[in-house]
């Protein structure tokens, strides 16, 4: 911005090697596979320095394993949206603070705006638009509908992965539980009770 | 059918009865208290809710037209500057740029920090927001003022130097008063008054006068405002919009750009949140449509304006600040003598800062009330409506006053309140909570531990709400079509705000044609599909459902006929209509097959809403709707150590004339209340009164309620027939969030025995009435 110098976290980001910037960032829940970028003793990305332009990239998002190129600045969040188009993901804060664009990265949760792409390098990555299989919605969706645990929907996408987390390290053993695991997730439509509800009936078993 | 009159069973619980009210010919004959129906009253999940769970639903930020490229915008870093100098060209070059624009020019006097300056675009959105660094620009700063008290004082530097104009929307409440004069940074507002409040405080002989202030709260819907906008020719245009109003931002860009209104096609198929705030194409303090239409042209590609969170917060509306002088005045029995409130807020640059209804229209049996609420202009973005517009500020002051004085008085706070109130719905309410809520015991063990001085207080407390029903009449034209195939598909240019329209106006349809309602197929979201309204006052439900209604009789109707003709019915009362299609007599015809004798593609029929036609059982102010009651209670832990305030339980009674769809209904009244107890508690818009910025605009340190920070919420519909429509339906929106964060209040009060008069109940303010720490300043910007 003009005459005062604005840092913006993603110039700070461009400056800066990516190793360091992860390791910044915490795992907002316990996960029982080490987040990406976070384990020290991981041996740096085949010796190589990346960018600063495009350089190739791989992962799997949804199962599908795509070969591609970024540039190291890029946010796993932009690449899902704007080079992959897979839309469901929401871009809200930008800074981990909301929850909107949390997707699967190995299995454990992660705010994708605060993950860069690379860092998915050799990774399996699960956004909302890879929980329904074979056009069927999953368990967890089926009980959203159900409860209403959507209004506008715009916290959804992230709401479920969340949830989906949870569920599958089978720790939605009560209210508090999924409380907890939706803690990072803000919802201004108010739907909360409704989730922990939603949750609670596919842990029990139901729909 | 002529013009009529008919008889209506209106009424709640066990006080029915029957009134006459004029409809207008071709009205479908409306659903009272004696109609039994199948579909609209049940509890169904929403049909468009699939799209949501798995990322499929395209909002506005999702939009991708092809060839799309991203634009941002400069904004002013200073709270009030004059523009010296502004040179786009270094930014022209800069990789990536296809167009750049000057929204400010030189010489212009800029007026909070977040206003538009210039803004440009290119292919991707790093290259914009990299290039906003070349453009070279110098300002001159001003003297400024954020703090409204601040701004009040005589020599305090002026926001304004001409008149303001007020800027409303259909967020706004309907009948608000306007005529005003402006004095320095006030603008002063006629008042709400009956009676004389100086004699009735002359005859007071008790009385309770305070101050309670409330702080600046934004809208922060999760999606931002956003605008994808194409030409599709020199003289028309597509634009896909985050907007409670489509055919408002038609309006706009059909205005700002000289084009016809039916050559701007808008679309918002689905819409993360808005609030109130999300009207016209622009934002309240940031022109998004023209900025954006400039560029695309400039351009030639379509541009995306989607703002970040930060200036979300500080250009795109929020909730005016108040500080309320509260007087009041009873005779020793306890009569109320005497209400008085004096309130001024800041809106910022922006008007909108009175306090609603609350302190005017719900204790109505207190003879003399004067209700004054003024605007504090300051240099900070523009307010706008948001959710019930003053109301729950003006609750939380009349509500924590009258408990103050139920104290002096040695009174119940509910008795004092069911002493004054007027309507009977509330009165109902107000009775059924307090069994429900178990008041009476709940209050004998706050008072106990009050006593006892524990740690750990519980607290109790009750307010009210009001509303009037704003449903439009003429304002919607539906329109159904029945096809060949047995497809069956409603048109309208609706936005579904997350309230859950879609679903409702899905089962009006299932309800008149007797199908499922998985066979309805629903199409909102464009301008391209008839007019609508707003999602705007609690008016989209009351004023969509009766057109929608009228179109499926319409068609039912052709049904019928063509069913008669089929089944050589001799007169047309002789088709018995039901979920499997027509009969008439031993003879019967599926809906399917019926279909098939359609003379060409479709039948289709258009309905509209005719005006509001009753008001029972109360009239809202005087006028020609009904008024909407609700009551919460409300029950707080708190920790006299850390001053932490935990809103535990909150009861809610609301009255929502037919409760369309219990689930998405009961939904929205949870949604108000977690958005009140966040008021209450957390949210507040710091602002930096040496450098007029705003200090906490994003997620992380603007704080709204998360998942552990809600109450146990219990939900009561008290289902009012009000006769207001043909299917009975008002709003509930902006009820659920108004009396909330003053029930909490009421109940930190009941706790410790002294009030917070600020909001939101942080902990320091809790010690500080405590007496733990000393006093904490008063209202923050
Ligand atoms: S957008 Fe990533 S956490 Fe908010
Ligand atoms: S449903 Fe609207 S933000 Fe959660």
């Amino acid at each position: 911005m003009s005459d005062i110098p604005r840092i913006s976290r993603r110039s700070l980001f461009r400056g800066v090697g990516s190793a360091t910037l992860v390791a910044g960032c915490a795992a907002k829940t316990p996960t029982p596979a080490p987040a990406p970028g976070l384990d020290p003793a991981a041996p740096p990305l085949a010796g190589t320095a990346l960018g600063p332009g495009p350089a190739p990239l791989r992962f799997t998002l949804n199962g599908a394993p795509q070969t591609l190129e970024a540039a190291p600045s890029t946010t796993l969040l932009e690449l899902l949206r704007h080079q992959l188009d897979a839309t469901g993901s929401k871009l809200v804060c930008d800074r981990g603070a909301c929850g909107a664009c949390t997707v699967l990265v190995d299995g454990a949760p992660q705010p994708s705006c605060m993950t860069l792409a690379h860092d998915v390098e050799g990774r399996g990555v699960t956004t909302v638009e890879g929980l329904a299989t074979n056009n069927q919605l999953s368990p967890l969706q089926r009980a959203f509908i159900e409860h209403d645990a959507l209004q506008c929907g715009y916290c959804s996408s992230g709401m479920l992965m969340s949830c989906q987390a949870l569920l599958n390290r089978r720790g939605a053993t009560d209210a508090a539980a999924v409380e907890h695991a939706i803690a990072g997730n803000l919802c201004r439509c108010g739907t909360y009770p409704n989730v922990v509800a939603a949750v609670l009936s596919v842990a029990k078993g139901g729909a | 059918m002529a013009d009529g009159t008919r008889k209506l069973k209106v009424g709640f619980a066990d006080q029915l009865r029957d009134i006459e009210v004029a409809l207008p010919a071709g009205e479908p004959q409306p659903w009272d208290a004696t109609t039994k129906l199948d579909v609209v009253g049940k509890p169904h999940p929403r049909i468009e809710a699939a799209a949501k769970v798995t990322g499929a639903a395209r909002y506005t930020h999702d939009q991708r037209p092809a060839g799309l490229v991203h634009a941002a915008v400069l904004r002013c870093p200073h709270p009030c500057a004059v523009l010296d100098a502004l040179d786009l060209e270094p930014a022209r070059g800069a990789p990536g740029v296809l167009a750049v624009l000057a929204v400010a020019k030189p010489g212009d006097r800029l007026l909070f920090a977040g206003q538009d300056v210039a803004a440009l675009a290119a292919t991707t959105p790093q290259q914009a927001h990299a290039a906003l660094a070349r453009i070279a620009v110098r300002y001159s700063p001003q003297p400024f003022v954020v703090d409204t008290t601040a701004a009040m004082q005589p020599d305090a530097p002026l926001v304004h130097r001409a008149q303001v104009r007020e800027r409303s929307t259909e967020g706004d409440e309907p009948g608000t008063p306007t005529g005003s004069s402006q004095r320095g940074n006030l603008r002063m507002s006629p008042s709400q008054k009956k009676g004389d409040v100086d004699k009735g405080l002359r005859q007071a002989k008790v009385t309770h006068e305070a101050t309670y202030s409330t702080q600046a709260h934004t809208h922060s819907a999760l999606e931002t405002h956003s605008i994808v906008l194409r030409w599709d020719s020199p003289t028309s245009l597509t634009a896909w919009c985050s907007t409670q109003g489509i055919f408002s931002v038609r309006d706009e860009l059909a205005e700002v750009f000289g084009l016809k209104p039916q050559d701007v096609h808008v679309i918002t198929d689905y819409m993360g949140g808005g609030f109130g705030a999300k009207f016209g194409a622009s934002a309240p303090g940031s022109r998004l449509g023209f900025i954006a239409g400039e560029l695309a042209r400039q351009a030639r590609a379509p541009v995306a304006l989607l703002l970040d969170r930060r200036e979300e917060h500080l250009c795109t509306g929020n909730r005016p600040d108040s500080i309320q002088q509260v007087t009041l005045g009873a005779a020793a029995d306890g009569s109320l003598t005497a209400i008085k409130v004096l309130a001024h807020g800041s809106g910022g640059i922006g008007t909108g800062a009175g306090v609603g209804r609350n302190a005017f229209a719900i204790y109505t049996k207190c003879p003399n009330i004067r209700v004054e609420s003024h605007d504090v202009f300051t240099h900070a973005g523009p307010a706008t409506a948001f959710r019930a517009p003053g109301h729950p500020q003006g609750a939380f002051a009349i509500e924590l006053a009258l408990d103050e004085l139920a104290v002096k008085l040695g009174k119940d706070p509910l008795e004092l309140r069911l002493a004054h109130n007027e309507h009977p719905v509330r009165r109902h309410q107000f009775e059924l909570g307090r069994k429900q809520f178990d008041w009476d015991n709940k209050r004998k063990r706050v008072a106990d531990e009050r006593q006892r001085n524990t740690r750990l207080r519980h607290g109790v407390g009750v307010a009210a709400s009001i509303w009037g029903d704003f449903g439009r009449g003429k304002a919607v034209v539906a329109s159904l079509s029945v096809g060949r195939d047995g497809s069956i598909e409603l048109r309208n240019g609706l936005q579904d705000i997350g309230g859950g329209i879609t679903t409702v106006v899905a089962q009006v349809v299932a309800e008149v044609l007797r199908r499922p309602l998985a066979d309805i197929r629903v199409r909102i979201g464009t301008s391209e599909l008839g007019p609508s309204v707003g999602s705007g006052g609690s008016n989209t439900t009351s004023s969509v459902t009766p057109a929608v209604r009228a179109a499926a009789e319409a068609v039912l109707q052709q049904l019928r006929e063509l069913a008669g003709k089929q089944l050589a019915a001799r007169r047309p009362e002789d088709v018995l209509w039901d979920s499997k299609g027509a009969r008439v007599g031993g003879k019967s015809i599926a809906f399917v097959d019926l279909c098939k004798h359609i003379a060409g593609e479709a039948i289709v029929a258009t309905g509209t809403r005719p005006d509001t036609y009753g008001a029972y059982p109360s009239r809202f102010m005087g006028g020609n709707s009904v008024a909407i009651a609700g009551v919460q209670f409300a029950e707080v832990e708190l920790d006299t150590w850390t001053g932490l305030v935990r809103a535990t339980h909150v009861l809610a009674l609301h009255d929502c004339g037919r409760v369309m769809n219990p689930l998405t209904c009961r939904s929205q009244i949870t949604g108000g209340i977690i958005l009140g107890t966040s008021y209450a508690l957390s949210e507040q818009r710091v602002m930096d009164k040496r450098h007029g910025v705003m200090l906490n605009p994003n997620l992380d340190s603007y704080k709204i309620a998360g998942a552990r920070d809600v109450p146990a919420i219990d939900v009561v519909f008290t289902e009012v027939h009000t006769g207001a429509n043909n299917t009975g339906a008002i709003g509930i929106g902006e009820p659920a969030t108004i009396p909330t964060a003053a029930a909490i209040a009421c109940a930190v009060f009941s706790a410790i025995g002294t009030p917070v008069r600020s909001l939101p109940l942080t902990p320091d303010r809790v010690l500080a009435a405590l007496g733990a720490i000393p006093t904490a300043a008063p209202a923050r910007g």
